[in-house]
């Protein structure tokens, strides 16, 4: 099946906020923590993502070459072509769809926040009791029933600026690409298209029109190396221990029987 | 102690003598009992065959579980360094390896597959597979500890570089410590030469003949222990073995 992406064009964005507002809605999210609003300094709110808050615009003040302007940022996860979440979840609980999404089933999280902690972008929260352990983990799955049911994310369907976009990701990127352009033409000359290749290519490609990190984007994202390592080496590494330890006290065992007699044992 | 050998006319005598303390023995078996579904627990998380038991609530429950004995598993240590420092930092002396040590492994094979002791370097209270055993498990015991609690309380303080590296390290600790267990385990309950020292951790006692043949260094004292040993060698150059 082709991979899908979403298209976010952050040079669109108004901050209106209704693609979280619609994302709750969907997903049937609550307030947390920051339920009672207050001013803390910022337009931004909530302050960050968090089990219940699956999507939300990051307001950043930037002093770019053409002096201040406000950079918005839609966070949330980036349905990584190469997920480290999906890789190290022991569950299964974490997927990656033959479409290309990375869902997570909560029926079957355990709660062991793994994914919170190998996520090179920070995406999965933990909605848990510290000293039990016991709770789960959350993110967003680009509304896995809707699209696999012909509809549109939440998030895409409400934004009114028509700064979202979703569907086939080769087509994403090619209108990503294209807007890029037209940005530059237009001049903003640090715009660039973020996610081609990152990761193996995220679901997520975002427009911008400044460098990644001014938004607080990893420039070079990386898959964990330590992810490769305990995977690939660390749990066959212990899975020929044990086999060889077992072979050796059967073979130690056979070998002793027939030359020791517990008689001649003092 | 006189015991009755089925197929023998002849009583034999034992006489026994102390090498454990009652906290000693019970923080042993205590130890065991919360090390095997530790071992068990987290194995579910790790081995990808095991998935079906990590997920949602059986996996909540393994890893409630696991965090119970590990409460058990790392304090233990602590309430014998409380109660009995002197005996607990005599023992980790003992562990320490020693000059005979290297000569003692080399014999090892012919010692635990062949019953030929005779030729062994004399041993202090733990011979040098018992050390090993011993200090691969006091060191896994740190590293399960540090670890371990980064990974339980970590999550959002700690980097995430750092919680990687936990889980890293806790699972290598989990290798060598579940490999040096099935061999302890199969030495004390089924191999025929280590029969005392089940019986010291159950009862608290060794006999006094076993002592003086498997750790000659802790009954006789170093110095006599290498006479014995030095003469039997001379005796069994003389005699062409
Ligand atoms: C002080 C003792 C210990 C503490 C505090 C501790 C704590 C933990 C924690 C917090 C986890 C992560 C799962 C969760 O959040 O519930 C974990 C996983 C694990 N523990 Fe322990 N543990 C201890 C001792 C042990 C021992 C003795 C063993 C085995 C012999 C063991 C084997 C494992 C394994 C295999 C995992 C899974 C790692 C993976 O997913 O690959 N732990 N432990
Ligand atoms: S952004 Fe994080 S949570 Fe989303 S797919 Fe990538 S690794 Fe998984």
């Amino acid at each position: 099946m082709a991979r899908l992406a979403m298209l976010i064009d952050e040079s669109q964005c108004t901050a209106c906020r209704g693609c979280q507002v619609a994302c709750k809605q969907w997903n049937d999210r609550e307030g947390w923590l920051y339920s009672r609003t207050r001013n803390w300094g910022s337009y931004e709110n909530p302050p960050d993502l968090s089990p219940q808050t699956w999507t939300r615009i990051k307001f950043t003040e930037y002093e770019g070459p053409d002096g201040f302007h406000w950079l918005f940022l839609k966070e949330g996860c980036m349905h990584c072509g190469n997920p480290a979440c999906v890789a190290v979840c022991p569950t299964g609980a974490l997927k990656q769809q033959s479409n290309g999404l990375v869902t997570l089933e909560p029926e079957l999280c355990n709660g062991c926040g793994y994914c919170t902690q190998f996520c090179p972008f920070h995406i999965p929260r933990l909605e848990t009791d510290v000293l039990t352990g016991q709770g789960k983990s959350s993110k967003c799955t680009f509304c896995q029933d809707r699209v696999t049911n012909g509809l549109l994310p939440a998030c895409v369907k409400t934004c009114p600026a028509k700064a979202l976009d979703f569907g086939d990701r080769e087509e994403m990127v090619a209108k990503g690409l294209a807007r890029v352009e037209a940005l530059k033409a237009r001049g903003f000359t640090q715009a660039n298209l973020y996610g081609l290749n990152e990761v193996g290519g995220l679901g997520r490609l975002y427009v911008l029109v400044a460098p990644p990190e001014a938004y607080g984007l990893p420039a070079n994202p990386q898959y964990p190396a330590l992810a490769s390592f305990w995977q690939k080496i660390v749990q066959p590494l212990g899975s020929v221990a044990f086999g060889a330890t077992i072979v050796g006290i059967l073979g130690a065992f056979l070998i002793t029987r027939r030359n020791i007699r517990m008689e001649e044992v003092r | 102690m006189t015991v009755q050998l089925r197929g023998r006319a002849e009583a034999i005598t034992i006489q026994w003598i102390p090498k454990y303390t009652l906290l000693e023995r019970v923080g042993h078996w205590l130890h065991t009992a919360s090390f095997v579904p530790l071992a068990i627990t987290g194995m579910v998380l790790y081995f990808p065959f095991l998935q079906p038991l990590a997920q949602g609530a059986a996996g909540e429950f393994f890893r409630l579980v696991h965090r119970a004995a590990a409460v058990i598993f790392g304090v233990l240590p602590v309430i014998y360094f409380i109660f009995q420092p002197r005996r607990f930092i005599m023992n980790i002396r003992e562990f320490l390896p020693s000059k005979e040590d290297i000569g003692w492994l080399r014999g090892a094979p012919a010692y635990y597959l062949f019953g030929r002791h005779e030729a062994m370097p004399p041993q202090g209270r733990f011979n040098a597979g018992e050390k090993l055993n011993g200090l691969v498990m006091i060191i896994a015991w740190v590293i399960f500890g540090i670890t371990g609690l980064l990974m339980w309380f970590g999550k959002g303080i700690a980097s995430p570089e750092l919680f990687r590296w936990a889980v890293l390290l806790h699972d290598l600790a989990m290798i060598a410590s579940v490999c040096m267990f099935l061999v302890h385990l199969y030495l004390a309950v089924a191999h025929p030469l280590m029969w005392a020292a089940l019986v010291s951790m159950r009862f608290g006692v060794t006999s006094a003949e076993y002592a003086a043949e498997h750790h000659a260094k802790w009954y006789y004292g170093p110095k006599r222990a290498m006479e014995i040993y030095e003469a039997r060698k001379r005796e069994a150059a003389r005699s062409g073995h």
